[in-house]
């Protein structure tokens, strides 16, 4: 690993080296109370730029895949009708995303890109697209209660998939590159070459972390994976979690894993039509249900069991080479029913202990 | 990029979100963590707000109805007319010939200026808003018992609660907020009691699940009471100090029988016993039911309240009353006065104190009769003393239950329709004025918990789109008013001198947390999370609720049929149908059931050889109508569900019968292939 450090006085210089490169840079911000949000930076709000916070709750996987976006645009004239794809493509940079959500947008990665279809709009957002992830090492303000990217082992320090990878070492910060681009930005003068003494620090406190994270899953998230795999958990454990589903969609949305959208298409103007994409949810019966009116997934918790097997199911982890969880935790605050991953984890395993018992 | 912290107009609950823009475009929506109300969460319509701003189908120019047909005009052109004509017609019918209709989902700014213009400019008390069929009953009831209409408590508050009582409304479908609130509540060892004949997403976690006979609340809750006064479980030095009236409401709750109540109700006399005595027995307990679309009669909202007072829980962090209120503002437009027999603030508009209040702030005369309501203005008729209607954002369709709009606005003379999109009723309009959306203005909306809170401007309108309230002073100043506001935050100062429970509540003050709870005033500007913690404050009444007839059943009627509004409320929402995700998800069970159906229970259907999504006749004394069943174990066994759109099922039966709040015995029969 070729270390290098600069002071933590530095940091924002990477922000104006990118942006004078010519990127969109996209930071994190604190909004009221303990939210938190990426925003584009501009001369304005670039000493406003937090670097420790809790996570942004809306995942930064809109930046590649927008909540709502424009595919094509279909006009009609004279008796003719134009289709034109409607590609955007703005070179980004995403400062300070953290590990878990760089794991996230590589499963968005495999699973967009990865088999026999790519998908173009993802693409061309994707390669203009520049990491710069951030570890997280501030217990109080980085960590949130309910982290577990230890057990989904994507963080808390990224290992791959980002760009450039930083870490608060104290007085300094630590950069790696993790690709050439990211190389790229060690050139510049602000980077000193790191000793061993920094290397044996960044260990030491990304050992000290590991006492930080309060979920108490760890140990059963593997143990999860093999009875989701297994097909060994009951119906009556899936519908107990199906009927905490309120059928919102939110753990899907903040999901930095989750790819499900649906297509449609609107009037914009007389002669004018747009095709549009939209965040879709696999909570909602309207998602599962057939054009011809059968729905295989009718009953709630049938849905709702979706959602584990896709995430948790060998089959899956398998195609993708890829999990469909990255351990960032937001499912568990988004939902209404508490049935976020650790919950349902460890629904899972007292399911699974009692069966054992008897 | 930008994200702006802004409120969720689509329920009551009032949900924190932010809105993430672009190039004046609404590109995302997200919960706020810190919004003490959703705590990081919304439902799936919150998820799709954005969705609605950037619709391409809204209207951006006024239209004039001309030679038959609806056509653009300039706003100066569309002003002009609807003031000449209102002058007109004031003159030669007198002032209570025309109407003023809102929706309950329009700001506290547009619904106080509606009711101005109307009272202070027209001269007339018909105003309504468009849900007063449903929640007159809660608003009254309120006043008449404890003197605040209004939720008592918070939602956030549920996680300090013991006890939780939810009365029928179905949260999971309708308030989702408030339904997840709960649930978690119960996760954290709260004690669950859910009553009501539907067996819905929360009833699932209930620890008592008294699953009752329509229309049986007033039996069961009567049959509490006396449980809780049986036992010795009523709080009575909190009934000492705080209420009045206990004589009377003792003597009538002595009426009541435990045995007779469950075999009335169809739920065992034990789950009655321990529903109360887990009620009486809780250090906190909190009470929901809807005052919406899922309303309860007068007397059960009684008998609801009356238990309240019995046990005194009220007061404290967790005990109260959770009044829901369904749509985003059905709270603030009754704070602010559109009723046709109350001011701003509640005054009955026969007080002629209260009157002369607003008559010195207005600097105008104010009429003293109260006003027709929204129902009876509407289905009068040919004979209708009223020619002419203003719609805010009014839907009669998915307000008073109206399916057909046509016909409905024939013989009006004026009809004005303030609106986004051209819905049914704007159609038949004569002038139709569109308006700015959700995040295209600075507004604010009250929420089921008290909670005044702003909606932000997040987006440019396109050009020419103005407010309501802007609309308003418009044309007030045509008709000779001098009303000069340039902002609606000067609105808000107005009326903060109009109603005293919102004089705290200015822009200033409502921007700095999240919205503030009234009462807000200039003492207590952070606002009230929760009412009646004054033990020396105003006293309390109980209301004596007569033990209700007992129904006798036929042996060849069976079934009891009733009716509700409940469930599909939401397909009707011109907002909903105008967002692709939703009108997808509220559309499913009118692509299941093309014809309507109505809903009997699995066990019931297995006993006549029904499946579901067949023909069914269902025969009553009066009449038979056919309709599609749809089969659910959500209905209680014995019922007969009839969705408030199936007319058909409704004309047919009704008739020789009476109103759509009774139950009606009937028979059910296969219909053969």
């Amino acid at each position: 690993m070729k270390a290098r450090v600069l002071a933590k006085t530095d940091v924002l210089a990477i922000v104006d080296l990118l942006r004078k490169q010519g990127y969109e840079v996209l930071a994190p911000f604190c909004g009221r109370g303990r939210d938190t949000y990426f925003d584009t930076v501009t001369d304005a709000n670039r000493d406003r730029i937090q670097l420790h916070l809790p996570n942004p709750y809306y995942p930064p996987k809109r930046f590649v895949f927008p909540h709502i976006e424009r595919l094509m645009k279909a006009e009609r004239s004279n008796g003719d009708l134009r289709i034109e794809p409607t590609y955007e493509a703005p070179k980004r940079a995403i400062f300070g995303i953290r590990s878990c959500d760089v794991a996230g947008i590589y499963h968005l990665d495999r699973f967009f890109l990865g088999r026999e279809f790519s998908d173009i709009y993802y693409e061309k957002r994707r390669r203009n697209l520049l990491l710069v992830n951030l570890v997280c090492t501030d217990p109080e303000r980085d960590i949130g209660k309910e982290c577990f990217c230890m057990c989904a082992d994507t963080g808390p320090a990224a290992r791959d998939h980002f760009d450039l990878q930083l870490m608060d070492l104290g007085d300094e910060f630590m950069a790696v590159a993790g690709t050439p681009s990211g190389e790229a930005l060690l050139a510049n003068s602000a980077f000193r070459k790191g000793t061993e003494e920094h290397v044996a620090k960044r260990r030491q406190i990304l050992e000290h972390l590991r006492t930080h994270f309060e979920s108490t899953m760890t140990s059963w998230f593997s143990a999860a994976v093999r009875c989701v795999s297994q097909g060994k958990v009951t119906e009556k454990t899936w519908e107990e979690i199906g009927q905490r589903c309120l059928e919102c969609g939110g753990c899907t949305y903040v999901c930095p894993a989750c790819t499900c959208f649906t297509v449609t298409d609107r009037q914009v103007s007389a002669g004018e039509v747009e095709r549009v994409r939209v965040w879709d949810s696999c909570a909602l019966g309207g998602f599962t249900r057939m054009a011809g009116g059968f729905n295989p997934r009718r009953a709630v918790h049938d849905r709702r069991n979706r959602r584990f097997f896709r995430k948790l199911s060998h089959y899956f982890i398998q195609r993708e080479l890829s999990m469909a969880c990255v351990g960032c935790g937001r499912c568990a605050a988004v939902c209404h029913g508490d049935i976020g991953m650790p919950t349902v984890v460890e629904m899972i395993r007292r399911a699974t202990a009692q069966a054992e018992a008897r | 990029m930008a994200h702006q912290l802004t409120t969720c107009t689509y329920c009551g609950v009032g949900c924190g979100l932010y809105l993430e823009t672009t190039d004046n475009q609404v590109i995302g929506a997200y919960p706020s963590v810190s919004h003490p109300t959703n705590q990081g969460r919304i439902c799936v319509r919150g998820w799709h707000v954005h969705e609605i701003a950037s619709s391409p189908e809204r209207l951006k120019k006024p239209l004039l109805r001309k030679k038959g047909e609806l056509q653009e005009v300039s706003w100066d052109e569309a002003f002009a007319f609807v003031a000449t004509r209102l002058k007109q017609l004031r003159e030669h019918y007198g002032p209570d010939s025309i109407a003023f209709l809102n929706s309950p989902r329009c700001s506290n700014e547009d619904a106080y200026l509606l009711q101005k213009f109307a009272r202070a400019v027209i001269g007339t008390n018909n105003v309504d808003q468009g849900s007063s069929v449903f929640c007159n009953n809660s608003i009254d009831v309120l006043l008449e018992m404890t003197g605040v209409p209004a939720a008592s408590t918070s939602v956030a508050d549920l996680g300090e609660s013991d006890v939780i009582v939810v009365d029928g409304v179905d949260l999971a479908r309708r308030l989702p907020t408030i339904g997840g609130a709960v649930i978690r509540a119960k996760l954290r060892g709260a004690r669950l009691i859910v009553i009501g004949t539907r067996r819905h997403r929360v009833a699932e976690s209930a620890d008592l699940f008294l699953q009752i006979r329509p229309g049986t609340e007033v039996t069961l809750y009567g049959a509490m009471a006396k449980v809780i006064l049986d036992r010795g479980l009523a709080n009575l030095a909190f009934i000492k100090t705080r209420c009045r009236n206990y004589e009377d409401f003792l003597r009538l709750v002595r009426e009541y029988d435990l045995l007779q109540a469950a075999e009335v109700c169809g739920v065992s006399a034990e789950m009655i016993e321990r529903a109360a005595v887990t009620y009486a027995s809780a250090r906190a307990a909190c009470v929901l039911y809807s005052t919406s679309m899922e309303a309860r009669s007068r007397e059960t909202i009684r008998a609801v309240v009356n238990l309240v007072l019995l046990t005194g829980k009220l007061g404290r962090p967790g005990a109260g009353i959770l009044a829901l209120n369904e749509q985003n503002n059905l709270q603030g437009v009754c704070d602010l006065g559109m009723l046709p027999d109350r001011l701003p603030g509640y005054q009955p508009v026969t007080d002629s104190a209260a009157r002369a209040r607003l008559e010195a702030l207005w600097k105008a005369e104010l009429p003293a009769a109260p006003g027709l309501r929204a129902a009876s203005l509407l289905t009068n008729g040919h004979n209708r003393t009223v020619k002419a209607l203003w719609m805010c954002h009014y839907d009669p369709a998915s307000a008073a239950g109206v399916e057909e709009a046509r016909g409905l606005f024939e013989d009006f003379k004026l009809v004005v329709s303030q609106q986004l999109f051209i819905t049914d009723a704007a159609r038949y309009a004569d002038v139709v004025l569109p308006t700015t959306a959700y995040g295209e203005e600075q507004v604010s909306f009250t929420s089921t918990e008290r909670r005044i809170q702003l909606a932000q401007k997040v987006v440019e309108p396109v050009s020419g789109l103005m407010p309501v309230w802007q609309q308003l002073t418009r044309v007030a100043s045509l008709l000779g008013a001098n009303w000069n506001y340039a902002s609606a935050a000067e609105v808000m100062d107005e009326i903060g001198q109009a109603v005293p429970f919102y004089s705290g509540a200015s822009y200033e003050n409502l921007a700095r947390e999240y919205g503030r709870q009234w009462p807000c005033t200039k003492d207590q500007p952070l606002g009230t999370r929760y009412l009646f913690a004054d033990s020396n404050g105003s006293k309390f009444n109980f209301a004596p609720v007569a033990k209700p007839p007992r129904v006798s059943t036929a042996a060849e009627y069976p079934f009891q049929l009733f009716f509700g509004s409940s469930l599909y409320y939401w397909t009707q929402d011109v907002l909903v149908r105008h967002s692709e995700t939703l009108k997808r998800e509220y559309r499913i069970l009118w692509l299941d059931y093309p014809d309507g159906f109505v809903e009997i229970n699995s066990e019931d259907a297995k006993g006549l050889g029904l499946r579901d999504g067949q023909k069914i006749t269902l025969r009553t004394t009066a009449g038979s109508a056919e309709a599609t069943a749809r089969v659910t174990s959500e209905v209680r066994s014995g019922t007969v569900f009839v969705p408030y759109f199936l007319r058909e099922v409704e004309k047919k039966i009704l008739p020789g019968i009476g109103d759509r709040s009774q139950l009606v015995p009937v028979r059910v029969e296969k219909v053969a292939a």
